[in-house]
């Protein structure tokens, strides 16, 4: 009886010390080490099962809310037939601006703005498994051209960065996770704050803002290329909702709502090409 | 004598328990982060994976639950961003044996008791997370949003026990290798 519980503890402390030198490892960090090797392996493995899941799951699932907004329908088709015609007008004029636009980029020698930029579109596959944070898993990889510190995007804003690659999948930190930070801006050519996410259902922070700046209520942010940012400018990332902070304090304390609704998140473009930040090695 | 186990190819090489066993832990990761992410109590995901693990451990034994803890947890730890790579790892395996060893003291036949188990469990796994969490200063663990999650996770993983864990024991007992006879 002694016996096998002694080879348990032994057991116990061997996998204890190899957890330690898993987070040794990982302390070190460093691109390229056996600790990714094995995260692409794993991701790998499990992929194939998540896309399966999700196939079968994700039906069931839209049919559901579909017999619930039933009702609604009819309303939503009229209100949408009108958005129609007015977008459409919009578009004529858009195309108007955008050639006007690009001939001046021209002429002014600026980067390419992120709507012309080459992007592909990949389906989620998978959220993190866990409650401390927020990624997806996307349906594209190496193979298609995906690489790491790549924008992600939706036709409404920012979703977040690809911070992990395999060939045929992508890990994306959400905007909404506490980890990235994000430079942003008011609309003008420079850094007004940086913004992140306080996890899901909770509007993102936009901090270090002097009280010295123009910031009002209903104010778009977007991304800015300022200070190394590997977002290229102008992506929406949300309006500001909220304005506080206590006299004392020099910065406000501002709430950003994102453009984003990560609770819906199924489809998402990956935009082939980082901000001009990253080329000077951020 | 060695080892025997039961006929087929796998169980003959000695490998059909830790196929069966990888493939457990795969299928649960897959579900944790696709259709529970889906079906969330309060915007909270249970921890089906650890629930694996507990059963896994209080069927098996302190060894068993030690290396499906561990690699179980490392599995997770690959999955999440950015996140103290091996705290879960280190976490899982230490739950692990305790399970293994507990279970030597609790009488074995009562349905309730894999339920009590991992909700003891999974409040411990929770609380020592958070601590650990804190202390390798990974970025923002609120105190409030921590609480919610735990009272949440306990609740949840031990409404998930009643499903999952006969589904483990019937795995187990076909892949358990046959007594070992020493002469």
């Amino acid at each position: 009886m002694y016996r096998p519980r002694r080879r348990g503890r032994l057991l116990l402390l061997a996998f204890l010390a190899l957890s330690v030198l898993v987070i040794t490892l990982d302390f070190r960090g460093g691109d390229g080490g056996p600790l990714e090797r094995a995260k692409e392996i794993t991701q790998a493995i499990v992929a194939p099962i998540q896309r399966g899941v999700t196939a079968i799951t994700r039906p069931v699932g839209n049919f559901f809310s579909s017999i619930a907004d039933l009702a609604n329908l009819r309303e939503e088709n009229g209100r949408l037939r009108n958005e129609v015609e007015e977008l459409t007008r919009e578009i004529n004029q858009a195309r108007e601006l955008a050639k006007e636009n690009a001939e001046l980029r021209e002429y002014l020698d600026l980067d390419e703005p992120w709507y012309t930029m080459d992007a592909v579109t990949a389906q989620v596959i998978a959220d993190a498994p866990g409650n401390y944070s927020w990624a997806v898993t996307i349906s594209r990889g190496a193979d298609d051209g995906v690489e790491t510190d790549m924008a992600v995007i939706t036709a409404q804003g920012l979703v977040g960065k690809v911070i992990n690659v395999n060939a045929d999948e992508a890990l994306v930190l959400l905007l909404i996770d506490p980890q990235l930070g994000v430079g942003a801006t008011t609309g003008e050519r420079r850094l007004l704050g940086t913004v992140s996410g306080n996890g899901e259902g909770v509007d993102l922070s936009l901090n270090y803002v002097s009280k010295s700046e123009d910031v009002v209520l209903g104010d778009n942010i977007y991304t800015s290329n300022r200070n190394r940012s590997v977002f290229p400018p102008g992506i929406p990332i949300g309006h500001v909702s909220a304005i506080g902070g206590d006299a004392r304090d020099p910065n406000y304390q501002i709430s950003v709502r994102p453009a984003v609704d990560f609770t819906t998140l199924n489809f998402v473009q990956v935009l082939l090409e980082t901000g001009s930040g990253s080329k000077e090695g951020s | 004598m060695s080892v025997t186990s039961r006929s087929g190819f796998m169980s003959e090489l000695g490998l059909a328990r830790p196929a069966a066993v990888g493939a457990i832990l795969v299928v649960a990761i897959a579900l944790q982060s696709t259709v529970l992410t889906k079906v969330t109590l309060l915007g909270v995901i249970p921890q089906l994976l650890f629930v694996v693990v507990i059963s896994l451990a209080m069927l098996e034994g302190e060894r068993v639950g030690v290396v499906v803890g561990f690699f179980a947890g490392l599995i997770q730890d690959f999955l999440l961003p950015q996140s103290v790579t091996g705290l879960t790892a280190l976490e899982y395996t230490f739950i692990g044996y305790v399970v293994g060893m507990i279970r030597y003291y609790l009488p074995s036949q009562s349905v309730w008791m894999p339920v009590f188990v991992v909700a003891l469990a999974s409040a411990f796994a929770e609380g020592t997370y958070a601590i650990l969490a804190i202390i390798m200063g990974q970025r923002w663990v609120s105190i409030g949003y921590t609480a919610k999650v735990a009272g949440l996770v306990i609740l949840y993983n031990t409404l998930l026990t009643p499903f999952v864990y006969p589904v483990i024991k019937r795995i187990a007992d076909r892949v358990r290798p046959e007594r070992v006879v020493r002469i």
